[in-house]
This record gives structure tokens, C-alpha cells and sequence, in this order.
């Protein structure tokens, strides 16, 4: 039997879904603009999309875009921030010219990288990349800076060499700190994936997006809105179930501890 | 036939007497200043000379600020002191290693891991086998009174079990000298009462040297061989009392013992006449 506390919170999200749905469907029968469609006339254009070919190889394609971009900007960045948590030269170095990057909005490095490297994938990638990274290196930072000292000791003691320090206490100790920037870092990779095909029209989810803005065809675009959407909310649930797969000891259930000396 | 003198004398060392107590630690001269702004210097600890016996159970007792777990650090080589120089077994310390194992206060264990998962891996980073280590830990989380609790994480235990944990992860892999800084400090008196029985128990099996640091006077006088009185600002040795009290240690037997009475209000008297601001503070 579940409790009605339980029930409405497990409903809660549809819900909010529907209710969202509700008001736009009201709102656009009230308005009654041409470039505001209902919200079912949007849903209807969704199977249109997803059953095109063409448009399943363009969201397949950013989709690989913002994969190889986040990954790499993982794998580059969590070194980068652990390294300058534990030592105060590497961060003295990086710190400015992280200042330097981080108020500037990746997209509009684009038309300059677009000029060096052309409008194809390796500049989309690249523009994810800048837009994961800043937010994965500011986190593994934080983490790396907050790992207890005498944890380090205790591992000294047993014979771990800074590296194995590095690599064995301080990564695993800051991973609930670092998944965290994982976690923004990879709406910022949505984010940035449908900018950079906004600026570079060529291929990917963005392309339809924009494309069909310029045709007017708006039940598309809405549907497209839903799509990238969705997307959203997929690849952040599977992130979030590895996230607390991967930090459960740190998870707060584990708060209450057990009475015992 | 080219004939090759006798070297036997260069070959047969010399037999040294063993002392019936060897110093496995010796501390000479070390002093400690920290900077604590641009032209203001701390001096934390100051002409440090100090020596500890093998097998022997020493307790560092003075009030906070005294510079008691610097000297520790030191003597883990996690502080480097400002001059003079710690050795061990005749050698300087100039880095941590697995021959001087640290409890400390916070615990610090490595909250990722199960209680089994902490203790066993200072035995895995000597090299132990898995299998190995894996037994050898279980029977030290036995010792330490948590059997049972193998999988449980840090987080799930209460203090008192963590500083268990801590101690069994300290002593898996065999350290000649248990640096132990104010380990009972964060616990309850009951807790604390009860950790103290069975680190003595634990103790007495094995003698092994344990350097440990306190600000409580019971706690020093109960456990140890030996107590090291330290005055504060700068922290200066004041007084080395040897504490003559029959092992094994029985809690309820001591606090009745008149010797051990006496012991404790002599020690707080002593601190009473250096500091006049008096002690515990």
C-alpha cells in the first residue's frame, strides 16, 4: 500500500508535465498567433520527425557531437581541476586564464573557430568541449581543495606516492564534488550542441530546429522544442541513476548512523 | 698463489650489548615556528629533545596550543620542523611511512570504502595478497569489536566505530610505532572510557610503541609508561614523569589505586605551577 504522500510525489512530475502542456494549449487558443501552435498540434508533429530518416540521422549526429565534446572535456578536465585543488602553483597558473574564459559565451567563439578549423564537426565538438569543460575543472577543484589533509596522511602512511594519492584518495574523495560538475556540464553540452548548430547550420537537432523556423513551419519547431527537451530530461535521468550509483556511500540516507560505541 | 689476508675483522661486526630498551624514537632539538603573518612568527614548539623506548606506551599531554600533535606530525614525517631533526631507529625523518601509523582525531578514513575496504588497504598497498589481506583484516575488525560490520560504510557508523575502524586500518599494516593524536577527543566520555579499556587491551598483547598524544590528564596517567608534560607558547617539555602502575590495567582497580590518584593530582598541580593559568584550560 502506498501512503498518499508517496503517491503524489511519484505523480507529481506528470503532472506538472501535463499541466504545462494544459496552459500552452490554452494560452495558444487564446493568443491565436500563427507562430504559436497548440501544444497538440506540436505533439502531432513529433512521430513526423522521429519517423524522417534525414531527421533521425541529424540528432544522432549532434547527439555523437556532444558525446565526443563531453567526454573529452571530462577526461581533461577532472585531471586538470584535482591537480590544481592539490597545488597551489598549477592553480596560480590555470586560475587567470580559466578568469579569462569562463565569462565568455562559448557560442560566440564559434564564428572564429568556424574560420580556423571550417563548419564541420571538429568545431561543434570543440565549442562543446569549452562549454563542458569550465564547469567540470571549477567542481574537481572544489572537490580536490576540500579533501581532508590527514585522509592524504593516513594514505602517505601506508606508502602511496602523490601520484597514487592523486589518483586513489583525492579522486574518489572530491567524486560526489566532480559528478556535480558532470552534471551541469552535460546541460551545458545540450546547451551548447543546439548553439553551435544555430551558428554553424549544417547538420544535427539545431539544424531542423532553425531550418524549420525559417520556413515557418512553427508545429515543427514547438515539437523540436519538446524533442531537445526530452532529451534533456533522458540523458540527465541515466546520469543522475549512474551518479548515485557510483557515490552511494556519501548519499544522505546514510546520515542517521547507528547507535554504538 | 697470491695469498689473500684475513678480512674477518672487516667481515664480523661487532656485537653491540642490547640495552634492555632500545629508543626506537629520538627527538633532538626540534623546534617549530610557524609564519603567522608577514612579520609575525609563532614559535609552536621550541628545543624539543625527547626520547622513546621500544615497546613503550608514551603519552604527550599539555592544553591545546601547546604544539603537542605538531610534534606528532613530525614525528610522521607530515611536518617537516623548522630545525633539529626526528629519527627513527637512528634514521632522520624526512617522509611518512608505513613504520609510523597515525590514528587521528577526525578519523580520516576513506569514506568511499566498507569498514573491510579501509582496513585492508594499507596490508593491499604493501603488497599482501587479496585473500590474505582480506583475513588478516576481518580477524583486526574482530579484535577491534565490530564484527559484523565489514560492509558497513563510514558514514553509517557513529564515532566511537569509526575510531575502531581507524585503529584496525592503522594496525593492518603492522606500523613499529602507533602515532595516535588525541584519538578519543572527539567522542563521549562513555565512548571514550570504553575505547581507552580496549586500546589498552589491544595494547598489551603486542606492546607495541604508541606515541600518544592528549590534553586529558586521566586519560595520559591510565594508558601510559610515560608522560610528557608541555607548556604552551612557546611549547617547551616541562616535565618527563615516569608513570609506575602494574599492567595489565584493570579501570575499576586503578581508580581505587592511590598511586594512580596521586599520579593525576600531581600532574595537575605541576601544570597548576608552570602555567598559573592552570589546567585543563
Amino acid at each position: 500500500m502506498m501512503s498518499p504522500t508517496t503517491l503524489i510525489r511519484r505523480i507529481a512530475p506528470a503532472l506538472a508535465c501535463i499541466g504545462l502542456l494544459a496552459i500552452w494549449q490554452v494560452a495558444s487558443l487564446v493568443l491565436k498567433n500563427d507562430s504559436f501552435p497548440t501544444a497538440i498540434e506540436a505533439i502531432k508533429a513529433i512521430p513526423d520527425i522521429l519517423s524522417d530518416r534525414e531527421s533521425l540521422i541529424n540528432i544522432l549526429a549532434s547527439l555523437r557531437r556532444m558525446a565526443m565534446g563531453f567526454g573529452a572535456a571530462v577526461l581533461f578536465s577532472i585531471p586538470l581541476g584535482l591537480l590544481m585543488g592539490r597545488s597551489r602553483a598549477v592553480a596560480a597558473f590555470f586560475n587567470p586564464l580559466l578568469m579569462v574564459i569562463y565569462p565568455v559565451p562559448k557560442a560566440a567563439l564559434m564564428p572564429i573557430i568556424m574560420l580556423w578549423l571550417g563548419v564541420g564537426d571538429v568545431t561543434k565538438t570543440l565549442v562543446i568541449f569549452l562549454g563542458v569543460s569550465l564547469p567540470v575543472i571549477y567542481h574537481s577543484f572544489e572537490g580536490a581543495k576540500g579533501v581532508e589533509e590527514k585522509m592524504l596522511w593516513s594514505g602517505a602512511a601506508m606508502g602511496l606516492s602523490p601520484l597514487q594519492r592523486l589518483v586513489r584518495i583525492v579522486l574518489p574523495a572530491a567524486l560526489p564534488e566532480i559528478l556535480t560538475g558532470c552534471r551541469t556540464g552535460l546541460v551545458l553540452a545540450l546547451i551548447t550542441m543546439i548553439t553551435s548548430e544555430m551558428i554553424a547550420r549544417q547538420s544535427g537537432a539545431g539544424n531542423i530546429l532553425f531550418n524549420a523556423l525559417d520556413m515557418g513551419q512553427y508545429d515543427t519547431v514547438f515539437a523540436m522544442i519538446i524533442v531537445v527537451g526530452a532529451m534533456g530530461i533522458c540523458l540527465d535521468a541515466i546520469f543522475e541513476r549512474i551518479r548515485a550509483r557510483l557515490v552511494r556511500w556519501s548519499e544522505p540516507q546514510f546520515d542517521m548512523p547507528l547507535s554504538f560505541s | 698463489m697470491k695469498v689473500v689476508p684475513s678480512r674477518s675483522s672487516e667481515w664480523v661486526r661487532p656485537v653491540t650489548p642490547q640495552k634492555p630498551a632500545s629508543a626506537i624514537i629520538e627527538i633532538d632539538g626540534v623546534s617549530q615556528v610557524f609564519q603567522t603573518s608577514a612579520h609575525k612568527d609563532h614559535v609552536a614548539l621550541s628545543d624539543i629533545s625527547l626520547t622513546i623506548d621500544e615497546g613503550a606506551f608514551v603519552s604527550i599531554l599539555g592544553p591545546s596550543g601547546c604544539g603537542k600533535s605538531t610534534l606528532l606530525y613530525i614525528v610522521g614525517g607530515f611536518v617537516r620542523p623548522t630545525s633539529g631533526v626526528a629519527k627513527i631507529k637512528g634514521a632522520a625523518i624526512i617522509a611518512p611511512g608505513p613504520d609510523r601509523g597515525p590514528v587521528f582525531q577526525e578519523f580520516a578514513l576513506f569514506p568511499w570504502k566498507t569498514v573491510l575496504g579501509n582496513v585492508m588497504y594499507g596490508p593491499r598497498q604493501q603488497g599482501v595478497r587479496a585473500a590474505e589481506a582480506d583475513a588478516q583484516s576481518r580477524s583486526l575488525i574482530e579484535m577491534v569489536g565490530l564484527k559484523g560490520y565489514e560492509n558497513f560504510y563510514p558514514k553509517e557508523l557513529s564515532g566511537g566505530m569509526k575510531q575502531r575502524v581507524a585503529l584496525a586500518r592503522t594496525l593492518a599494516y603492522h606500523p613499529e610505532v602507533l602515532l595516535m593524536d588525541e584519538p578519543f577527543g572527539a567522542l563521549d566520555a562513555h565512548t571514550r572510557t570504553r575505547l581507552q579499556n580496549d586500546l589498552l587491551n589491544i595494547w598489551e598483547r603486542d606492546r607495541k610503541t604508541v606515541l600518544f598524544v592528549t590534553h586529558s590528564v586521566d586519560e595520559a596517567v591510565f594508558l601510559s609508561d610515560k608522560v610528557v608534560m608541555m607548556s604552551k607558547s612557546p611549547g617547551r617539555i616541562r616535565h618527563v614523569i615516569d608513570i609506575d602502575l602494574p599492567r595489565p590495567r584493570r579501570r575499576n582497580e586503578l581508580l581505587l589505586d592511590p598511586r594512580y590518584q596521586k599520579y593525576v593530582v600531581d600532574i595537575e598541580r605541576m601544570f597548576d605551577e608552570s602555567d598559573g593559568a592552570g589546567f585543563p584550560a
